[in-house]
């Protein structure tokens, strides 16, 4: 017996030894354990990467590619100017059909193959040949012509912004020609060759990413610049909030509102609270009565309670929406009507209507997982059941969700599609065309909205965004206008981007039109 | 003997194949859309229509069933709809992870189980019997994601002594090269004889491990003990007690080789149901295993790597019950 205890204690002590000896030396919670190599953590609620075709990815992939690869034009949401990437200077032509660029000299890719006119002409028409993803951004360019090894000439079939178009976060990267040299699942099997600060040093089916300095990136380095930095997937909010407060993880977001208040008064790290370019919408079925009724329409965005909303379902980090385009996007406009939550006015509409209490019942889909939407969506059916309208909610995956608002029977379809959306393109077009434009077969005009007087303004406001911006955003505005007083969606709420850092953590500047990016050669630890 | 291994796996494939008709099936039917999967975000419906007839959802049902079917008997699972690898090819990276953590909990299974459910039996009604009963049947019944939150929170964020998750430090990655052979790190890196990364992949493993086997162990030691308890009561016991034999020897030579075999059917089942329970706690851990892999395929209803996980989870489920139909019918008694 006596033996036996001997033996289960002997197994004790092992096991404590074990645990005991791995503390020595741990790395994890001591970055600079490993010498002098500082390396920049950033822990990513989703998978990085989905595809790491630069030409296909429409995704997560933002986050990593835009630091291995660049564009010609980076938009600064702040300034609303271009800053200067891979292209030195560019002008257009009096009526926005013929744009040159000047390139940047002596750069060149990760590999070694120099960047030029060439590499220009072959990253985008191979994008717009493979046509995935958001191809369809250089759906306005005829003809790319190289005029010498540094400058290109782009003619264009319609007038379009292509300085918007250059500076976009998705299919706008610039590859190395000698990618034809490349087996064809060269990227499939996790590789990238880009101009960026950063080279992809390996990467684990995606799930995390580990980028290494480009030493001859060619707007230099400082001394106190990040060599490496990791990119992880850790979807448990629990899990990155932990990583955040012992320090292990430098960066981090999309953390629930109650994560963040106990963040803040810990003291241990820095919140910073600043505008997305993603706003929540709730889409009308506009073809099914008795939603077909503009008043029925405008009496449920009365319905809504705003201020609740943004309190609740998101914490506050919020803002209520005034028309469609989120705040400091251009053609955002402050002078636009705001719909207020006012139950008496909605029940008049309702009235005016024809509508009794009890006769209207309706059902709202949104994407199964998403705690704000679910929210707002019980929030919602609080204030329509004092009007006497029933609401069904239901949750549903994204796919079945989308899938059952493509039928092409209005009745079998739901009447009220939330929806976040935000931003491709930096124009208002992003949201008025893709969102509201009529569409043959139904897209993401979700409610099944038709008005050829809108789709003239905002086709026409686009045309002149390559021309005249202010002329352009004038007629974003007033197209809002209308979809104010045809009421075809709800705007909800301006969501909020809420990074967690560490102290130390300097250089962060959040850029809205590059959702979640972090540039990390701007970061340095202090 | 020959015959009723053959009866047994003949009726192992025909479940498999059951399993293969109805997840095709069930997964077909929910209102989903395959096609705007393949193509990603935001597609165009020309690329929509495109997808359609790359992968074939334009024919009928049936159609698409008997190619698949064709398919698997070459071997071939299907292309992901999410990141268009074939699934066959991701499943090994994914499995060897998931293993590592079924065989730590197997082996805490047994290492512990076992002489827990002894004790517990030759100390019956004792201080100890209770403790272990206690033990086991907390075991068994705490929910594992409680468990895993609980240990995270202890170890990673008081004591500051062993990982959050993952299999692996980040930055350890970035300064060894990691070996790659089996997928399974531990055994990786003691292999090749790196220490420092042993060790780490050591204390990435402790802490999912010890959630994982919690149930394990429970379950073998509550059999363990009711097994030895019948058997501790049986007239050739009484007969080596009255030749004089120790009392340990009796326990360990006599009464527990021949509990083993209930012991071993019970710990072949808990090993497939550990197998579904790593999927959980692999979330938790960030644990880059099967269980992540089939639970961002259910959220994007990525078909073929559902069936995929599926197929693997019957197929260990059937051979874990014929490896432990087999372990019965050695024993002579049962074989008639």
């Amino acid at each position: 017996m006596k033996k036996k205890v001997a033996l289960i204690l002997v197994l004790l002590m092992i096991l404590a030894a074990v645990t005991a000896c791995g503390s020595k030396d741990t790395p994890a919670q001591q970055p600079d354990a490993s010498g002098q190599m500082d390396v920049l953590y950033y822990a990513y609620n989703s998978i990085p990467v989905l595809n790491w075709d630069p030409s296909i990815e429409f995704s997560n992939g933002i986050i990593v590619m835009n630091n291995i690869y660049e564009q010609l034009l980076r938009f600064n949401a702040a300034t609303k100017e271009y800053e200067k990437v891979l292209a030195t200077d560019y002008s257009k032509s009096e009526d926005g059909l013929v744009w040159t660029f000047k390139l940047r000299e002596g750069v060149k890719f990760h590999d070694g193959t120099p960047f030029n006119a060439e590499a220009v002409k072959y990253s985008i028409e191979r994008t717009r040949e493979i046509g995935q993803g958001a191809a369809f951004i250089w759906d306005a360019v005829e003809e790319i012509k190289i005029l010498d090894d540094y400058t290109v000439e782009f003619v264009l079939s319609y007038p379009a912004p292509l300085d918007i178009i250059a500076s976009c976060p998705y299919a706008a990267f610039m590859m190395s020609p000698s990618l034809e040299d490349q087996p064809d699942d060269w990227f499939e099997q996790g590789n990238a060759n880009g101009t960026g600060p950063y080279k992809l040093q390996q990467t684990t089916m995606g799930d995390e990413v580990i980028l290494t300095r480009n030493e001859d990136y060619w707007g230099g380095w400082g001394d106190k610049y990040f060599e490496k930095v990791i990119i992880k997937k850790v979807t448990e909010t629990s899990s990155r909030r932990q990583m955040i407060e012992t320090g292990e993880a430098d960066i981090t977001t999309e953390l629930p509102a109650e994560d963040i208040e106990a963040l803040k008064s810990s003291g241990n790290v820095v919140v910073e609270v600043v505008p997305s370019f993603t706003n929540l919408m709730a889409f009308f079925n506009t073809q099914k009565a008795p939603l077909n009724d503009v008043r029925v329409r405008k009496a449920l965005s009365y319905a809504m309670p705003y201020d609740d909303v943004v309190e609740h379902a998101m914490g506050g980090y919020a803002k209520q929406s005034i028309g469609a385009i989120p705040e400091g996007m251009w053609g955002h406009s402050k002078d636009l009507y705001q719909y207020k939550h006012d139950l008496d006015k909605a029940k008049e509409l309702l009235n005016e209507a024809g509508i009794k209490e009890g006769e209207l019942k309706l059902l709202l889909t949104y994407m199964s997982g998403d705690e704000a939407e679910k929210k707002m969506a019980e929030l919602y059916k609080a204030e329509l059941s004092k009007i006497g309208v029933e609401l069904e909610i239901r949750a549903m995956p994204w796919e079945s969700q989308w899938d059952m608002a493509m039928g092409t029977d209005p009745s079998s379809q739901q009447d009220i599609f939330v929806m976040y959306w935000w931003n491709d393109l930096a124009t208002p077009y992003s949201y008025l065309y893709s969102l509201f434009h009529t569409e043959d077969s139904t897209l993401f005009n979700l409610s099944y909205y038709k008005n050829p007087e809108y789709d003239a303004l905002i086709d026409g406001a686009h045309e002149n965004s390559a021309v005249d911006i202010e002329e352009a955003e004038r007629g974003f505005i007033a197209a809002q206008e209308i979809l104010l007083e045809d009421a075809p969606a709800i705007f909800i709420y301006d969501k909020n981007t809420v990074w967690i850092k560490s102290p130390s953590l300097k250089g962060h500047v959040d850029n809205p039109s590059y959702p979640y990016v972090v540039f990390f050669n701007k970061l340095y630890r202090e | 003997m020959k015959k009723y291994i053959f009866k047994r796996i003949l009726l192992g494939l025909l479940v498999l194949a059951g399993v293969v008709t109805i997840t095709f099936f069930l997964t077909r039917v929910l209102p989903s859309n395959p096609a705007a999967q393949w193509v990603g975000p935001r597609a165009t419906p020309e690329q929509i229509a495109a997808a359609i007839k790359t992968l074939g959802l334009d024919k009928p049902l049936i159609v698409q069933y008997k190619t698949y079917v064709l398919n698997l008997l070459k071997g071939d699972l299907g292309v992901s709809l999410r990141s268009k690898q074939p699934v066959l090819t991701e499943l090994k990276t994914y499995v060897p992870p998931t293993l590592e953590l079924v065989l730590i909990s197997t082996v805490f299974a047994v290492i512990i189980g076992i002489p827990l459910g002894l004790y517990s039996a030759k100390k019956k009604d004792k201080l100890l019997d209770h403790f272990c009963r206690f033990f086991s049947v907390g075991a068994v019944s705490l929910p594992t994601f409680w468990v895993a939150l609980f240990l995270q929170l202890i170890f990673y964020r008081w004591l500051q002594l062993l990982p959050l998750g993952g299999q692996l430090d980040a930055k350890l990655k970035l300064m060894y090269e990691v070996p790659k052979i089996t997928g399974m790190l531990t055994f990786d890196t003691l292999i090749t004889g790196n220490m420092t990364l042993f060790v780490d992949a050591l204390k990435h493993i402790i802490l999912p491990g010890i959630t994982i086997s919690l149930y394990p162990i429970g379950l073998v030691a509550r059999m363990t003990r009711s097994a030895l308890l019948e058997i501790l009561g049986e007239d050739y016991i009484k007969a080596a007690k009255s030749y004089g034999l120790k009392d340990n020897l009796i326990l360990w030579k006599y009464a527990l080789k021949n509990s083993l075999g209930t012991t071993a059917t019970v710990l072949a089942l808990s090993v497939g149901y550990t197998l579904v329970d790593t999927f959980l706690v692999e979330a938790i851990f960030n644990w880059p295993g099967v269980g992540n892999y089939i639970s961002t395929a259910v959220m994007s209803m990525d078909y073929p790597a559902i069936i995929g996980v599926t197929l693997l989870s019957a197929s260990s489920y059937v051979i874990l019950n014929l490896i432990a139909d087999i372990i019965i019918a050695v024993d002579p008694r049962v074989r008639t």
